[in-house]
This record gives C-alpha cells, structure tokens and sequence, in this order.
C-alpha cells in the first residue's frame, strides 16, 4: 500500500503558512506566512530526514501579509510575493550559510501581489494581483527588473502563475473561475487561450514533466486535467486560432476533497500529483494509461477524449495532515535525489515534510 | 450627513439580552469537549452593530437563529442571513463582521462557510464568493481602515 509517512514538523511561524517552495537543488525550503516573514529550512543530516533547522529568518521586506515565494532556477534568488502590493528578491551573501538581504523591490501593482514564478531559464519572473493584471519582467544584470507587459484580461483577482516546464509559455489561474494561457511573439505578450470549466475560483495550476498536460485546482471542490492539442494533432481536434494550440479539459476530479482545494503539485520526478486544501486532507493521484476493462476500484476518474485515454487513481488520501487547519500549500520536491519529498504548510503555521512510499 | 442606503428599516424584538442558555463557566470547559449549536453561535452574532443603524443584527432580523446550522462532529457552522433590502451594499461589510466575530470566539477547528440567504440579494453570488474566500479575507483584515469599522460594529458584540 503506498503511504505518505511524516518526517518533520518545522514550528516557528506565527500564523498561517501561505506557500511552501523547494530550492531547485538543495534541501532547503522557503516558506512564508501571515506574519510577514519567510523562513528558510535546512537538512542537517543528509543521512537523517527527520532532522531541520530553520538557519534564516527573512523579516521586515514587507509590510503585510507574504503570500508566496518562489526560488529562482539556480538557487540564487528567492523572490517573495505579498498582500503590500510588491514582490521582494532576496539573495544570499556569498557564504552558504550567509545572511539574506533584500536587493531588490518591485512595484507596480495596485494592491495585493498573490504569486510569482521565475520561467525555466531564470530570464523572465512573473507576478499576479488582485488588480486583475498578470505582469511579465526581464531580469537584467544588476538587479534590475524591467516591466516588458501587463496583462489585463482576467476579469477578477490573479490568485497564481505558473511557467511551462520547457517553454516560455505562462498560465494565470483567477477568481473569475478561468485559467489564461499567455505567450510571446516578438516581446509582444498575449492570450493565447482561455480555460473554462470550473464552476468556481481557481486557486492553484501546475504542469506535468513534459508539459503537455496541466492540472488545476478550484474552489469547486474538483481538479481538472487539461491537456494540449497542437494544430493538426492526430486526434483530429479543432485549432482555431491559425497555429495555435488549444488547452481542452481532458478529466475532472470530483468527490474527493469536500471544501476548497488551494494547492495542487504535480512531481516532475514521478509524475504523481498532490493536492490539498480546506478539508484538512492531502491527497494524492495518479494518471496512468487506461486498462479497458479492467475494473479498478480506485479509478475515481477517466477520460476517453481523443489520444488520452487514462484512469486517475487515488493512492493515498492524509486526512488532518495538519489537524483540524487548512492546508494552504503542497510542493514536491524537485528532482530525483529527494523526489519522494513533499512539503506542506497550513492555518496552524507549521510546515510538515512527509515522504512517499510507493510500495 | 451622508444619505443612509435603507432609510428607514424595520425593526424587530430582540429576545432577552442574556441566552437562554444555561451559563457553563469555563473551568468546566477545560476537560470536556465544548459542544457547540446554533443557539450558542446566534448568541455570538445577534447583538453585532448593523454598520448603518444604531441597531443590532438581530433587532433588524438579519441573523435569525434558524438560519444557523451546526454541525459540531463535522467542525462546520453555516450562517445565513438577510440584508435588510436586496440591494444593500453593506452586505458584505455585514457578513465580514459575522466572519470576523466567529473567527475570534469559535474554536479553531471550525470551517464557517457565510452567505446570503438565497433571494435576498441582488448580488448574492458576487457578495458569498468574497465573504468564503480566505485570502480575500486574510487581506482585507490587514486594511486598518476596514478592521476599524468592523472593530466598531462588533463592540457591541457580547
């Protein structure tokens, strides 16, 4: 039976956790809170996963609420997200060990900056606002941020970005119960498709590895599996945009978290998707190729749209991973040294650490 | 002196001011599970300021008990209630207030969910998506300016 064990219990923020993010490389998370700080965790014993530290405390960045966090792709920066409306970067002195120092500030939204991503090469950082607007920047030399776009098409709050694995290819996940997938042609950023379906906020997107599919997460109790179709795809779905693809929902998650799911994570090392919310529960799915008739009780979702044919199983449901509180953030570990890792943060301001068994 | 949204509401009886329930002192409480119904949580509510009349919730028929369920094993309270005309633009700041008093006296285990009771707001969908969206909350309660006035209409809380 696959299980999701417990390895840690990391105390010390003073209200709810917001977001928890693994460092690209490292055993370390940043995590951020109500209380307007971010804490860094560290492994101390490569041998013995049951043993962190918090080594930094990053305090006084921002006025309100920190509502995400997000590593740079090589480590070296951790850009912070928060309800004053701007989104911090942070670097480490040179020793390993060092302090944190803000080096940067970018402003520009109206009021709360709820996300931010960093695109796969490091070049572009993205943030999301309840002013409804998705802003795209060029990182350049020097710490300096420059605004290339803003977007402006979603009709409510931005609740998350997300970058494509491979590609510069960006989604906003909003209130207005849509996902908007953005692309660049010639530095000039626009909607390339929009994603309906949920019946409610959508709190929380990822990519799977390869990035053709992606998962969202909804206020409407459900997840969805959205998948790509590139013109002239084999299947025989419709482009209609002149070489664009489209996004199609492809399988609907329901009936398994009862309240609001705010954060879904899907592993770029096995392919194994997490997902967690207002009902206390992680829970965890996995699409697997469809086994036609045979008959699998944990099957609780298939699709059989065009060149997709797949069941989504349970594997393992953690009800009260965080007791009676919210679970506000999933996020698997992301890449093959630790990749049975997960990460959790919640309203009762712990961060959990638990690893996957699949056997 | 600005023009009041409903001028001129009706105003109801308000029950007597201490519950009907049988006051447990809370050295009582420390072993025992503290069981909680919707008497106990329309006791919280009803005595809230209405933001616009020197009156209370209850006294303008916006909280009523029967429009509270409780499910004490389940952690979940749902409060409903009415605005005093369907298109009162207090309704959310109401429903905040009501958030905000249960957020501060309920346990933590319970998930409350607020909203307006079904046809008697115009914007009823609009007004419940805000009032259950925890970050929109979260935010909201960092505007000092915003807290003010809900500080105000819950100091008549009792």
């Amino acid at each position: 039976m696959p299980r999701l064990e417990q390895l840690a219990e990391l105390t010390g923020h003073e209200d709810r956790v917001w977001c928890a993010q693994w460092h690209p490389t490292k055993p370390i998370l940043a995590t951020c809170s109500g209380d307007k700080t971010v804490r860094i965790w560290q492994s101390t014993n490569p041998q013995d996963p049951t043993k962190w530290q918090c080594t930094n405390v990053l305090e006084g960045g921002h006025k309100r609420t920190i509502r995400s966090v997000a590593w740079s792709p090589d480590g070296r920066q951790l850009a912070t997200g928060s309800f004053d409306a701007t989104t911090g970067i942070w670097e480490r002195d040179e020793d390993e060990n060092g302090d944190f120092e803000c080096v940067a500030t970018l402003e520009g939204h109206e009021n709360e900056t709820k996300s931010i991503a960093w695109s796969k090469s490091g070049a572009l950082l993205a943030t999301c606002s309840r002013d409804k607007s998705v802003w795209i920047w060029e990182v350049e030399e020097d710490n300096d941020f420059e605004c290339l776009s803003v977007l402006q098409e979603h009709t409510q709050d931005v609740k998350m970005v997300a970058w494509h694995p491979n590609e510069e290819l960006l989604a906003s996940a909003s209130y207005d119960d849509t996902i908007k997938i953005w692309r660049d042609d010639d530095d000039d950023w626009y909607c390339a498709d929009t994603l309906h379906g949920h019946d409610s906020t959508v709190w929380a997107i990822d990519f799977d590895p390869s990035g053709e599919r992606l998962v969202s997460a909804s206020a409407d109790q459900t997840l969805k599996i959205w998948r790509r179709y590139h013109p002239g795809n084999p299947e025989g779905i419709i482009t209609p945009r002149r070489g664009e693809p489209v996004w199609k929902c492809v399988a609907t998650v329901a009936g398994q978290h009862d309240r609001c799911i705010y954060s879904v994570s899907w592993s770029k090392v096995h392919g194994v998707v997490a997902s967690a919310g207002a009902d206390n529960t992680i829970r965890l799915f996995e699409a697997t190729p469809s086994t036609a008739g045979a008959a699998s009780s944990d099957v609780i979702a298939s699709t059989n749209e065009p060149g997709t044919l797949f069941d989504v199983h349970l594997l393992i449901s953690v009800q009260s991973a965080h007791g009676t509180n919210d679970i506000n953030s999933v996020a698997w570990y992301p890449n093959e040294e630790h990749g049975d890792w997960l990460a959790s943060g919640g309203d009762d301001g712990s961060v959990r650490i638990w690893r996957f068994l699949k056997d | 002196m600005t023009t009041l949204i409903n001028q001129n509401p009706i105003i109801y009886e308000a029950s007597a001011n201490n519950s009907t329930r049988e006051w447990r002192e809370d050295e009582d409480l420390e072993d025992s599970v503290d069981l909680i119904d919707a008497q106990e949580i329309f006791d919280l509510i009803r005595s809230i300021s209405d933001p616009e009349h020197p009156l209370s919730l209850e006294q303008l028929n916006v909280t009523q008990r029967d429009h509270i369920q409780v499910s004490d094993e389940n952690n979940s309270v749902l409060v409903e209630f009415t605005p005093t005309i369907p298109h009162c633009s207090m309704a959310t700041l109401i429903g905040l207030c009501i958030r905000v008093r249960l957020l501060r006296c309920l346990p933590a285990r319970f998930k409350v969910d607020i909203s307006v009771r079904k046809g008697t707001h115009q914007s009823e969908h609009a007004v419940n998506k805000q009032l259950n969206d925890k970050e929109r909350v979260a935010a909201a309660l960092e505007n000092s300016h915003l807290l003010e006035v809900v500080n105000q209409c819950l100091a008549t809380a009792t």
